[in-house]
């Protein structure tokens, strides 16, 4: 074998990695990073409080605003937390030089979290680091200060920090059963970020056999006004890939893995010991093509570290543009006191070009969002850009309730972007040129406007819950309708189903308002939702056709999914083992007398119990079904407990 | 005691083959293995004759080979059955000893014994085996005759195989036409259990399933005494039959798919991609997805388990010490253990044949294990037999607690 030395912008030593723990949140993520073990990595503490500082596990602490708080908290504020970090800044900026991968945990909305992680990022940023920002936003019961408070510094990060990964407090409780004790539930939540660490440290600092580096990670992170999807899974023994996938999938940040289906970039690593198999992965993947659309580009990553043993670990990240998110069931669901106005710093993106129609729409959509959907990654401005954007951050401060956040922000991005110039890392690629140039028109307009008017038409609007989802749901449709196309092609029967029997139900009677909840607190509710415009907006119907949506529903009686059992049980037998049996053109005729002939049988069970005594009579009922018997035919029946062993059970269990 | 070496054959026709195994006891009752007559059978199904004429043929075949391998003139076989009709049951005979008489006499026993060898069967079935499991004396068990001890009730405990005369005298009569004598005729399962378990295995608890082709043989073994013996009518040949009806291959086919891409173990990666047959030229002839063929395989073999596991008495299963043991040429399908493990949850064990020489390959081979199990239970019956009643017989006893 040739040797040759890899790229050494994609392999990063394990001991320049740096995990710092900033604010109290942040202390106990790093405990439990701590705990877990993570070999190699640094870790650093940095608080205001002294106390807390002191039991911290971390080897490296920095204590923030000596001179300032005096040791006491940032009690809350912001701002005082923003003072405490810029006195420690070169204590910060020492601790940090060298370093290629940062990871900062903390927790948004209190004093020392919200106002010193966007320097924090900054200062590392600036000292040439891949920043990934890990941040838990507020419980929903931590009131509305709290929560614009973490959204303001969640803004300035997205712009600042290569890549944002947020957690929000109030989804814990599906971590951990509702009766554990709450340590468990934030014991969870530190363990599933300390995971997410771990997972992108051998991500980028572990050579793959096929590699993905930080060029990929930011890739996949890359849409404009987009959400954070990670998943990391990790499984052992028997079974192992389709249980690590489970465990990834049953991320938080994933939602089960329906989020996915709108995201256009995902990576997938795999790292597994020495015994990972090419069928593993096969596997693997082929049960990940269900939740991933198929024109999605898949960034496929794979490692083997002998320290992994028998286990295997799945990540997935990837990121869902935010205007789908829109459409989440659950961020409708969790709709709460909070609608802060605040916008993304980096709004203004080429917004596509139906939007104008559709844009007041959304825009009611989002502060919901805004509490829930925390996570809101934004793609590193690019150079060519950065300038203009910095510019054109003047023009959403308005918008924004609170100008010191903003102020804030602009000389945090003001410090940064510099750095960005003579960066000349791989991540840092140039934006497409196109985007610049729509910006300035629309940057200004839709914000204002949209503010201005959502009070007013919320009110004008009689039935203001279900009027919003209506709306901006083209948007989403044509996102999904691709998703129907591609897994019809691929026979992917539940996921067919799900759009078909919602499209066909549509389609044929008109949808009446109080569906919309239910369909909302489907989990597929935005699926659901979609199709109402069909009717409401003309110029969907031929795209709908185009798209190969007319011929599935009459598919749909043949292959019915066992959710949709209740609506037509009886072709439920025959449907499902038509067309998960395999597929030699000649058999299916057996296959198909075969799978209805048991099903036929089963009644007559108890008569031929009875009259298995008397073999004529036996013979009499089995004349009646004409199931083939291959080599046991006209044999008597070899009945035990009510079933003919001579059939295969295969045949026999799938009614 | 000087006696001289002995040969025995074994004979079992089974639902894929009939074999038969001449065997050699020497006079350290140490067994050798001459030869093997081998014949794919014909006319055989779930373990029953069903071609009376085409059954005999091959018999013949198979005795002329096994004659000609080990160079021995066959005058008698022990024969092994099988078949859904045959079932094994516990029962309990208790005594009562005379006022005034407190000591157990042989004959008090002997009352017990009879007593519990009279269990109601069929009017069509005849006793295979009443085997002795233990006596119980007062409530207390006694692994020997209680002969001579004081106490005042005697029970015996037996396990009586029992199946319908007719399908045995069938047995018989092909065999004595052939011509030969039948020496014994033993329940299959309790043949593979003397070449699968040794005292010890007996002791801890072990169950011999043996999954042949047309049937599915087990014998449970707890405390050191069979507890559960019994057949049921699968076995490879509805595997087949399963991957024929699903597929709708030919059974050639499918036989030879099943045999060379099947798995039963459920292991998702295992079902991978697709299973091919290429014929002779080397062009693939038959494509069947991996995932459907194990399925079928899968649920049908963990459907016979499952059958056995009903069948075993309530919680049996978790006093299996030593684990299960399998055997027949159907446990060779891969994955078989893995499944199995899901199933019952024990250890489990290909058996290892303890002192027996001869052709090392084919005693090795699961398939052979019933034949092979028929030598030795030949050697065991011949020890008894032969060994002068009293001290020695007890000694026997011991190691073959089987009443005669």
């Amino acid at each position: 074998m040739i040797p040759y030395s890899r790229d050494p912008q994609q392999v990063i030593p394990a001991n320049s990695v740096k995990i710092i723990g900033l604010g109290g949140a942040g202390a106990n993520m790093l405990e439990r990073i701590a705990l877990d073990g993570m070999e190699g990595a640094e870790l650093l503490a940095l608080n205001t409080d002294v106390r807390t500082l002191g039991t911290c596990l971390a080897k490296e602490k920095i204590q923030l605003g000596v001179n300032l708080t005096k040791g006491l908290g940032a009690g809350g504020d912001p701002e005082l937390g923003h003072q405490a970090v810029l006195e420690a800044e070169d204590a910060i900026r020492a601790s940090m030089k060298g370093r290629r991968i940062v990871f900062l945990c903390t927790g948004l909305g209190g004093g020392t979290g919200s106002g010193a992680a966007p320097i924090v990022t900054r200062i590392a940023r600036e000292e040439g680091a891949f920043v990934v920002v890990f941040a838990t936003m507020p419980f929903a019961f931590e009131g509305k200060r709290r929560r614009d408070q973490a959204e303001t510094s969640l803004n300035e990060l997205a712009v600042l920090s290569n890549a944002l990964v947020t957690f929000d407090n109030n989804r814990m409780g599906e971590l951990v059963l509702a009766k554990q004790g709450i340590h468990e539930a934030f014991v969870a939540a530190d363990h599933m970020i300390s995971e997410s660490i771990k997972a992108v440290i051998r991500l980028v600092v572990r050579p793959g056999l096929i590699n993905v580096g930080l060029d990929d990670l930011m890739s996949a992170l890359r849409t404009n006004r987009s959400r954070c999807l990670f998943g990391s899974g990790i499984a052992d023994g028997k079974d192992r890939a389709v249980k690590a996938l489970r465990n990834a999938l049953a991320s938080p940040l994933l939602d089960q893995g329906s989020l996915l289906k709108d995201a256009q970039t995902v990576l997938v690593h795999l790292c597994g010991g020495e015994d990972l198999t090419l069928f593993e992965i096969e596997l693997l993947m082929q049960r990940l093509q269900k939740f991933v659309p198929e024109h999605a580009h898949v960034l496929f990553g794979a490692a083997v570290d002998p320290a992994m043993g028998e286990a295997l670990s799945l990540t997935l990240i990837s990121a869902l543009p935010e205007d789908s998110l829109a459409m989440a069931p659950r961020e409708s669901l969790t709709r709460s006191s909070n609608d802060s106005p605040l916008l993304d710093p980096s709004q203004g993106f080429t917004p596509p070009p139906s939007k104008p129609a559709a844009a007041p729409a959304p825009v009611p959509e989002p502060p919901p969002i805004q509490e829930t959907v925390s996570p809101r990654q934004d793609p590193l401005p690019a150079p060519a850009a950065a300038v203009e954007d910095l510019a054109l951050e003047v023009a959403p401060a308005p918008a924004k309730p609170d100008p010191a956040p903003v102020s804030r922000l602009r000389r945090a991005a003001a410090a940064v972007i510099p750095s960005l110039f003579d960066d000349d890392r791989p991540f840092a690629e140039p934006e497409i040129p196109a985007k610049p140039s729509p910006k300035p028109e629309s940057q200004p307009e839709p914000e204002p406007v949209s503010q201005a008017e959502i009070p007013s038409a919320a009110q004008a609007e009689p039935e203001p819950a279900p009027e919003p989802e209506p709306q901006p749901e083209p948007v989403v449709s044509k996102a999904v309708l691709p998703q129907v196309e591609d897994s019809s092609d691929e026979d992917e029967i539940l996921d067919i189903e799900e759009t078909v029997v919602t499209v066909a139900e549509f389609v044929s009677k008109a949808q009446d308002e109080e569906e919309a909840p239910q369909a909302a607190a489907d989990p597929y509710g935005a699926h659901e939702d979609d199709p109402t415009p069909i009717e409401d907006e003309d110029y969907e119907i031929p795209d709908l056709e185009s798209s190969g949506f007319t011929p599935i529903p009459r598919k749909r009686p043949p292959g019915v999914a066992p959710w949709t059992a209740s609506k037509g049980p009886k072709a439920l037998s025959i449907g499902v083992s038509a067309s998960s049996t395999p597929a030699t053109p000649p058999v299916d005729p057996v296959k198909e007398e075969a799978a209805a002939a048991p099903s036929a049988p089963e009644p007559e069970v108890p008569k031929l119990k009875l009259g298995i005594k008397s073999a004529a009579s036996s013979a009499s009922e089995l004349g009646l079904d004409s199931a083939p018997r291959g080599r046991f035919e006209g044999e008597n029946p070899n009945v035990v407990d009510g079933e003919d062993l001579d059939l295969p059970p295969f045949l026999r269990k799938k009614k | 005691m000087a006696r001289r070496t002995k040969i025995h054959v074994g004979l079992e026709i089974g639902t894929s083959k009939t074999c038969l195994v001449v065997g050699e006891v020497k006079a350290d009752s140490a067994v050798k293995i001459l030869g093997i007559g081998e014949t794919k059978s014909a006319g055989v199904r779930k373990g029953e004759i069903f071609d009376y004429s085409q059954t005999r043929a091959c018999l013949k075949d198979a005795l002329a080979k096994a004659e000609d391998a080990s160079d021995v003139e066959i005058g008698s076989v022990f024969l092994s059955v099988t078949g859904s009709h045959i079932t094994g049951v516990n029962n309990r005979g208790t005594f009562r000893l005379p006022d005034g008489d407190p000591v157990v006499a042989p004959e008090h026993v002997e009352e017990a014994r009879t007593i519990a060898r009279d269990v109601h069967i069929p009017q069509d079935h005849v006793y295979l085996h009443p085997i002795i499991r233990n006596y119980w004396l007062d409530g207390l068990e006694h692994s020997t005759s209680p002969v001579g001890l004081f106490g005042k009730t005697v029970e015996a405990d037996f396990h009586i195989v029992h199946g319908i005369g007719n399908r045995i005298q069938n047995s018989i009569k092909l065999v004595r036409e052939m011509p030969l004598e039948v020496d014994d005729i033993v329940f299959a399962p309790i043949a593979t259990a003397q070449m699968a378990l040794d005292r010890e295995q007996r002791e801890r608890g072990a169950l011999v399933i043996d999954i042949g082709g047309g049937t599915t043989d087990y014998a449970l073994y707890l405390g050191g005494v069979i507890t559960a013996s019994g057949c049921i009518p699968v076995g490879g040949d509805h595997v087949t039959n399963d991957i024929h009806l699903v597929t709708g291959l030919p059974f050639s086919k499918a036989e030879r798919l099943k045999i060379t891409e099947g798995d039963a173990s459920a292991d998702p990666v295992r079902s991978v991609g697709s299973a091919r047959l290429n014929d002779d030229r080397g062009f693939a002839e038959v494509e069947v997805s991996r995932s459907v063929l194990n399925e079928v395989i899968r649920q049908r073999l963990e459907e016979t388990l499952r059958l056995v596991q009903q069948r075993l008495p309530q919680g049996s299963v978790e006093a299996i010490g030593a684990g299960i043991y399998l055997t027949g040429g159907t446990s060779l399908m891969r994955g078989f253990s893995e499944l199995a493990f899901d199933v019952f949850g024990r250890d489990i064990y290909r058996p290892e044949l303890p002192e027996i020489s001869g052709i090392q390959a084919s005693f090795k081979d699961p398939r052979y294990a019933t034949a092979i199990g028929l030598i030795r239970y030949a050697q065991i019956l011949e020890t008894e037999r032969a060994a002068p009643p009293g001290v020695i017989g007890k000694i026997g006893r011991l190691f073959w607690p089987f009443g005669r």
